[in-house]
């Protein structure tokens, strides 16, 4: 894949880095003259200086042809241009901007960025994991589908402790898929599964059930 | 000074590519050394670096076949090369450090951009980078 | 009509003022509160610190309330951001944007917001002024 990576500070570096790696083409637009010439020393001639937002620029750098872009510089109103630039002008297949206010990702969205990725947010991610306070964890989100997937705690205090799972009032469009017991281990659930505390429970569903699964499971 | 034994001539097509090549073929016949003379296609980004650039590689061949028949006239022969690559100066500089060169001989056109004299990209790059002697031959400014 | 401004420098400032002097409700958002100084001694609006492309810092601002949202900062592409968060999050009446870079300003005119190029039309006007004999 052709592979246009705006931004070339230690993001844009390394992520540049890891995709020649792996065999792909990359270009990396810097401004920064200083930046391109670090980039092309230690990475070969990838890196072209110029403001990526400007559609010359992109022209230059053949977005064309480019089978996505990542737009990774540390401004989010910059990767939006990027990427909106990169779509309306280039048709680019697919647009992935970084962004660093995470309330910023819904209006990514809706103005047309493929992807978004936040830093902000996967730490945030991380840290519910390691917090035992938090008993529901966003595994992953399958945006096109309008899914998640979320690894539930049962606390002692649960009302589903002790039942079986056919007997709890799952909401619709939601499927336990995964059932990690602490006695048994990890299972395919399945009616007659029994439910204990301390168990966890990956789902799959959708956002609007999110919270009444979360109570159908711990009970808060 | 060691012996020379390689040689390279990076050629642009401008008529001072004439004397660093004959100037190559004198130093290198004293050290019965070779010649490489190697022509650049740069490849914008809007093509794949492996496109089939028929123009470009005319134009290149063209340039290398001149640059063989300047040696002949010295009465020595050299080996030419034409590369495809995302910039010339990085690419010369691989090419001096695969083949071993001891010395890149590269000519400079007497060129003004914007009024003032400008030595262009590639000079300043090989004199920056190539792990060699770098001779430049700067065109007369009457030619 | 209840006006948002985000960019307090020298064409915000002055939009605000006469909007303010005119009777509207103004606010004017600015990162920097030293820009505020252009604004008149007898604004009577509202000058709010804060960064124009945070949805919350908008909503404090009063853009749910706007009639119209003018991004005038010096950074084309915050203006575009800030602009496109007025007009399709907040549903903002009306909603100018300035963009310099002319071929920036071409896209997003295209695109649907409305757009001011003070680039284009500075040299436009240069233009007509030498050829006025």
């Amino acid at each position: 894949m052709y592979i246009i990576v705006a931004g070339g500070g230690k993001v844009g570096y390394y992520l540049a880095k890891e995709l020649l790696s792996e065999g792909h083409e990359v270009l990396v637009i810097e401004q920064s003259a200083k930046k391109c010439e670090q980039i092309s020393e230690e990475l070969g001639s990838i890196a072209l200086r110029g403001d990526a937002c400007e559609t010359t620029t992109l022209a230059d750098a053949g977005m064309a042809r480019a089978d996505m872009v990542v737009a990774v510089t540390g401004d989010d109103e910059d990767n939006l241009v990027i990427c909106q630039v990169a779509k309306k002008k280039f048709n680019a297949p697919r647009t992935i901007a970084r962004i660093n206010n995470p309330k910023n990702e819904p209006i990514f969205r809706k103005l047309g960025i493929d992807v978004t990725v936040s830093s902000t947010n996967i730490i945030l991610e991380h840290l519910e994991a390691e917090l035992p306070t938090h008993s529901v964890v966003h595994l992953l989100e399958l945006r096109a589908q309008g899914l998640e997937i979320l690894d539930i705690k049962v606390p002692p205090n649960s009302p589903a402790v002790g039942k079986l799972l056919k007997d709890l009032p799952i909401p619709a469009n939601s499927v336990v898929s995964l059932h990690l017991s602490l006695k048994h281990g990890p299972s395919i659930p399945k009616g007659d599964s029994v439910i204990e505390a301390g168990d966890a429970m990956v789902v799959v569903t959708t956002p609007e059930n999110e919270a009444r699964l979360k109570e159908v499971l711990t009970g808060r | 000074m060691e012996k020379i034994a390689n040689i390279m001539v990076p050629v642009s097509g401008h008529k001072i590519d004439e004397e660093a090549i004959g100037l190559a073929c004198r130093v290198a016949r004293a050290g019965k050394g070779r010649v490489y003379v190697v022509y650049v296609i740069e490849v914008t980004r809007t093509l794949p670096l492996n496109a089939e650039l028929e123009t470009e590689v005319k134009k290149g061949e063209v340039i290398l076949d001149k640059a063989e028949r300047v040696a002949e006239e010295v009465d020595y022969e050299v080996e030419s090369e034409l590369l495809q690559a995302r910039e010339v100066g990085p690419a010369l500089v691989d090419e001096a450090i695969e083949r071993g060169v001891d010395l890149i001989i590269i000519g400079v056109p007497y060129k003004k951009r914007f009024g003032e004299f400008n030595l262009g990209k590639v000079a300043p790059y090989m004199l920056k980078n190539a792990p060699c002697r770098v001779w430049l031959v700067r065109q007369a400014i009457s030619d | 009509m209840n006006i948002v401004i985000m960019g307090c420098g020298r064409v915000g400032a002055r939009v605000a003022a006469i909007f303010d002097s005119e009777g509207h409700k103004v606010t004017v958002l600015d990162i920097e509160p030293y820009s505020f100084r252009r604004l008149p001694a007898n604004f009577n609006g509202t000058a709010m610190v804060g960064n124009g492309i945070d949805v919350d810092v908008l909503r404090r601002a009063g853009i749910e309330q706007a009639d119209a949202f003018a991004a005038v900062t010096q950074g084309d592409n915050r203006n575009v951001m800030a602009a496109q968060i007025a007009k399709h999050i907040f549903n903002v009446p009306k909603v100018v944007c300035r963009i310099y870079d002319p071929l920036r300003e071409e896209l997003y005119h295209t695109l649907g917001l409305e757009t001011i190029s003070p680039t284009n039309v500075g040299a436009q006007l240069v233009k007509d002024a030498i050829e006025k004999a």
